[in-house]
């Protein structure tokens, strides 16, 4: 055999584990990919008015026992809204600490017939309207893994890295509910599902390749919620 | 000479191990301010040495847990009861004679404490639970009631960087959540509502 044939065929054997590797990373990354559904209901087609000194509030409902909605998540929304939206927002932790205790998880309002009862209070709604609050966003829900299988050895390998492959699945379900303070009624609604499944590849150092379930469930909530309302 | 070096390195193993399954946790935390208009009424505040240096010990499956928030509870009882009232004395222990000018008289302690940990559960979250008992008095002495607040806290993310920082979290909660419960619960407690009614 001539030196030229070897070449052609370490050449095609080359090829061949290439296409192999890269089947196999676009078979990994379709798997991360995630699939959200965005829902929205408006009580009206008009935008909400807001005017410019006027603020919103994004806050998390923790009154459960299963679950708590996640700060991390309240803040992702918050800034995205501010960022990009360009509204004025209060920070959940700031507001919750400006109107003690009336919004702890076991004493929040969880309807407008609550919430009016609160708002009674004169020392609350001054604050209220000193800190010019506008609309309330209530975010339910939260991310949780529903399936986890494989594993992974570290440390045990001849390299010293890993070996192994794990992945899971997770599942995020949030449902934000716009408030008008000023008028005492319900804006809209929007409701976004996310999943996404994730891998973790152990052959040396692990190589993880994870699903943005709740970074894409975010976006899709922010994005929604920043259509309802018109800065003037 | 050699044997002094084994004993010594030894004990050096041994004091590392222990102190890597011992977890003490100060509780260090700031309240915030109380959004609330203050009753009408002067109180005496009795919180004594047990109170105010409250400190939780747990052992169990060779590990120890320490839990130091007497200092955070005290703060928090202070900013709690002078915001409600319109004054709010302190005492380390409760007055024999009647309270003269004092219109109620509050001696708050700790009841029980229990924590649990992630391994522990199948929530994977810190959890703490605080009951507290308040023995509320009148002018004169008499108990017009024995409350108890039971406060729950927890961890509010999976993914903390010590077990000491999830355990001050939870327990800063769980304090939080103590605080809520007295400001807006304690007008409602039927023995309360019935002395307000008679005042």
């Amino acid at each position: 055999m001539s030196l030229s044939n070897k070449i052609n065929d370490l050449l095609k054997m080359a090829s061949k584990f290439l296409f192999f590797l890269i089947t196999i990373i676009l078979f990994l990354i379709s798997g991360c990919s995630t699939s959200t559904v965005v829902d929205e209901q408006k009580s009206s087609n008009a935008n909400l008015n807001l005017e410019s000194e006027e603020k919103i509030v994004v806050m998390g409902r923790r009154h459960g026992n299963s679950y708590e909605t996640e700060p991390n998540f309240i803040n992702c929304i918050s800034n995205n809204i501010a960022g990009i939206g360009k509204l004025n927002v209060i920070k959940e932790q700031h507001f919750l600490d400006k109107f003690y205790p009336w919004f702890e998880p076991r004493v929040a309002p969880l309807s407008l017939k609550n919430m009016k009862n609160t708002l009674n209070k004169p020392i609350v709604i001054k604050q209220v309207q000193d800190l010019r609050i506008r609309y309330m966003v209530w975010v339910d829900g939260s991310t949780e893994t529903t399936k986890e299988s494989g594993s992974m050895t570290c440390g045990m390998a001849p390299s010293g890295g890993c070996f192994g492959f794990k992945s899971w699945d997770k599942t995020s379900s949030y449902e934000a509910t716009i408030w008008d303070l000023k008028h005492l009624i319900e804006k809209g609604k929007v409701k976004v599902d996310s999943k996404g499944s994730s891998y973790l590849i152990g052959i040396g150092p692990p190589i993880p390749l994870i699903a943005q379930v709740q970074g894409v469930a975010c976006e899709g909530i922010s994005d929604r919620l920043r259509g309802f309302f018109s800065n003037k | 000479m050699m044997i002094k070096r084994i004993l010594l390195a030894a004990s050096i193993y041994v004091c590392a191990l222990t102190a890597g399954c011992s977890t003490h946790v100060v509780v260090m935390s700031e309240h915030p301010s109380i959004l609330i208009k203050p009753l009408p009424y002067k109180i005496g505040l009795v919180l004594n040495n047990s109170f105010t240096n409250y400190s939780f010990t747990r052992e169990k499956d060779d590990e120890k847990i320490i839990i130091s928030l007497g200092d955070s509870q005290t703060e928090l009882f202070k900013k709690i009861f002078d915001s409600m009232f319109l004054e709010a004395t302190r005492f380390q222990s409760k007055l024999l004679a009647k309270t003269g000018s004092l219109d109620l008289f509050v001696i708050a302690s700790v009841d029980e404490l229990q924590l649990s940990l992630p391994k522990e559960t199948s929530v994977n979250v810190f959890e703490i639970w605080i009951k507290y008992k308040l023995e509320i008095f009148d002018q004169d002495g008499s108990l017009i009631t024995e409350w108890l607040v039971s406060s729950y806290g927890r961890t509010q993310t999976r993914f903390l960087k010590s077990q000491e920082r999830a355990l001050n979290q939870a327990t800063k909660a769980a304090l939080r959540d103590a605080g809520a419960q007295i400001i807006v619960g304690l007008k409602t407690v039927p023995a309360i509502r019935d002395w307000v009614d008679k005042k």
